[in-house]
């Protein structure tokens, strides 16, 4: 995968888009392919499994395929703030056709040079003020591009996202929606132990946003909830509640999965819980 | 390199100082005139953008006092085709912004131009907090960046008018205040300086056999002030001016500096990466002696932008003093 330059906009349009699946289809083949990739080498597993069926939902409902360019400006995007989740953003992209090959190459964090990347992100923070500016940048040319970002819970503790907050308020920007893996849980433990969140939907109400919350595993709820968002004006927010890790009973719910390689056996159960039979190999279009 | 005039030219009547966020105003306004691509933000401070502002208000963005935020919008509106032009006090916009300056605008290389005004030690009187003699150190870390620091009002608008539209990462340094004027290049040409005025190279603003004192910034009127008093001590002073300080014009200053036994740079700045660490590299391997002025760590006083150059050493007196005490010292 080029990963030394932008992506070349010529070189994404002979990928055609299969018909999207339906979402639980779909999250259900990118789960599997996180864990096979957790079995090779030690990756930010709880955080990827977390929002795939968020982002799952993203893609095949909310954000519109926009043809005949998918590089042109007023596209529908999809910023991953939250860039620890990579493979689960590789994942869901590789299941939907964007991406292809071996995708267990590509950097733990998302960067320039990969399909379906809108923006290298991975310090916390960034993604949502990038997306207040492609909003905007959507709204200058005339367009109704919508831009979704995906953060996380603990992320929320860095103070640029509530800059870009009041931003995307005051300029009215009713093409932004963001998501919030709201898994409670971060790198060292529970969210409301380490710097609390809660009330927070009334702080993004505060800020003069619209809340939705909605089962974060619920691919039809995070979609009608996101299509209602996206309709009124303004800003809106949708607080997804999720379990990090979910999909594979011994991983949920637990920090100490924020991080981490499954062995022989736990591959093998997580697989067995997905219904996906045994082991195999992790290269090429599973 | 552009060049030349004679020594000690006959005195000519002083223009008053001017602002540099007042010359580059309507250069910004031509720019977004222009190009419809070309997008201009602030964060509370629109001085730079009166032209936009009255012109077209539409293509101005006021982000507020966030300039985390401001950078990252900057960078989202560059990936969505648009040509950021974004302004705001130096010392927040290098300092605060700077992990969005890295990795937002600079590793993929955005066209997005940040305009620092009051980098180095503009702000004088309103202390630390608001100086920045760091911003050339910080800017020079980054991938991609090019890096200005213009003389004075007429040399920003210049430095303006070459990078717009915005190409990729670029820094200009701008005064807080206005600035002394510097007198444009005249007279025969100094035998090293063949080119005509260009932004991106060295300006041979004043010849002499003695020593050459390179300066960028505000530092270069408080050069031809010391190079006109070492006349009288008799000591004939060359003057150049490097407003690019990156991409660095160092085959152009070996030139200049070839048969001189003493170069002097003098800077605003603290040491990495800004002029005397680039002269320094340029002339290598040169016969010759080289001295740097620059800014170091000592807490500044409470004092106007002038005070404290001569504080730190890289005032007129400060430049006078190192010439005499070095040319008189030849080989030791």
């Amino acid at each position: 995968m080029p990963l030394d330059r932008l992506v070349d906009p010529a070189e994404r349009h002979d990928i055609a888009r299969p018909e999207p699946p339906d979402a639980a289809a779909l999250a259900l083949g990118a789960r599997e392919r996180v864990l096979r990739l957790a079995h090779d080498k030690p990756l930010h597993l709880g955080a990827a499994l977390s929002m795939i069926d968020v982002l799952a939902a993203l893609h095949v409902a909310v954000l519109r395929p926009a043809p005949p360019s998918p590089d042109g400006p007023d596209r529908d995007r999809l910023v991953l703030s939250k860039g620890h989740g990579a493979y689960g953003l590789y994942a869901v992209l590789a299941e939907l056709g964007v991406l292809q090959g071996d995708i267990g190459a590509l950097p733990g964090h998302p960067c320039d040079g990969i399909p379906g990347v809108e923006a290298a992100t991975g310090a916390l923070g960034h993604g949502l003020s990038l997306a207040c500016g492609m909003a905007l940048g959507a709204r200058m040319s005339g367009g109704d591009g919508r831009v979704a970002v995906v953060t996380g819970d603990g992320e929320l503790n860095e103070g640029s996202n509530w800059e870009a907050a009041q931003f995307a308020a005051h300029h009215g920007l009713d093409n932004l929606l963001v998501v919030v893996d709201r898994n409670g849980l971060q790198q060292e433990g529970r969210t409301e132990e380490i710097a609390a969140l809660e009330p927070l939907g009334d702080k993004w109400r505060a800020f003069g946003w619209h809340v939705g919350e909605a089962d974060g595993h619920d691919a039809a709820a995070v979609s009608a909830a996101a299509h209602r968002l996206l309709e009124r004006p303004g800003p809106g927010v949708l607080i997804a509640r999720t379990v990090k890790g979910r999909g594979v009973s011994f991983l949920e719910d637990d920090p100490a999965w924020h991080m981490g390689q499954l062995d022989d056996d736990q591959l093998r159960a997580a697989l067995a819980e997905l219904g996906s039979g045994a082991p195999r190999d992790t290269g090429g279009a599973a | 390199m552009t060049a030349a005039p004679a020594s000690a030219s006959a005195a000519a009547p002083v223009p008053a100082p001017a602002s540099m966020r007042a010359s580059c105003a309507p250069v910004i306004g031509e720019a977004v005139e222009n190009d419809p691509r070309v997008v201009t933000l602030g964060a509370d401070g629109q001085a730079l953008f009166t032209s936009v502002l009255r012109r077209r208000p539409d293509r101005y963005v006021e982000v507020g006092i966030a300039e985390a935020n401001l950078v990252g919008v900057a960078a989202g509106l560059a990936r969505s085709g648009r040509l950021p032009v974004v302004g705001a006090m130096a010392p927040f916009l290098v300092r605060r912004a700077y992990e969005q300056i890295r990795l937002d605008i600079c590793l993929p290389g955005l066209p997005v131009v940040l305009l620092g005004v009051g980098g180095g030690l503009g702000y004088g009187h309103l202390g630390p907090t608001h100086h920045a003699p760091d911003d050339i150190a910080l800017m020079s870390a980054l991938p991609n960046m090019r890096i200005y620091c213009p003389s004075d009002a007429q040399d920003a608008a210049d430095v303006l008018r070459g990078v717009l539209p915005p190409a990729g990462p670029c820094y200009i340094r701008l005064a807080a205040r206005p600035d002394p004027v510097v007198p444009a290049p005249h007279g025969a040409a100094d035998t090293a300086a063949p080119v005509p005025r260009d932004p991106d190279g060295v300006r041979l603003l004043r010849t002499g056999a003695d020593a050459l004192v390179v300066a960028t910034g505000r530092c270069v009127a408080e050069a031809l002030t010391a190079a006109e008093a070492l006349a009288d001590d008799g000591v004939q002073t060359a003057v150049a001016a490097v407003s690019c300080l990156r991409p660095f014009p160092a085959t152009e200053l070996r030139a200049l500096a070839a048969g001189r036994p003493l170069v002097v740079s003098v800077c605003e700045a603290l040491e990495t990466g800004a002029l005397a660490q680039q002269t320094e590299a340029a002339l290598t391997d040169r016969p010759g002696r080289l001295v740097r002025l620059e800014v170091d760590h000592r807490y500044p006083p409470v004092a106007s932008h002038e005070e404290l150059l001569r504080f730190y050493g890289v005032d007129s007196a400060g430049i006078r003093s190192a010439v005499l005490h070095h040319h008189s010292n030849k080989g030791s």
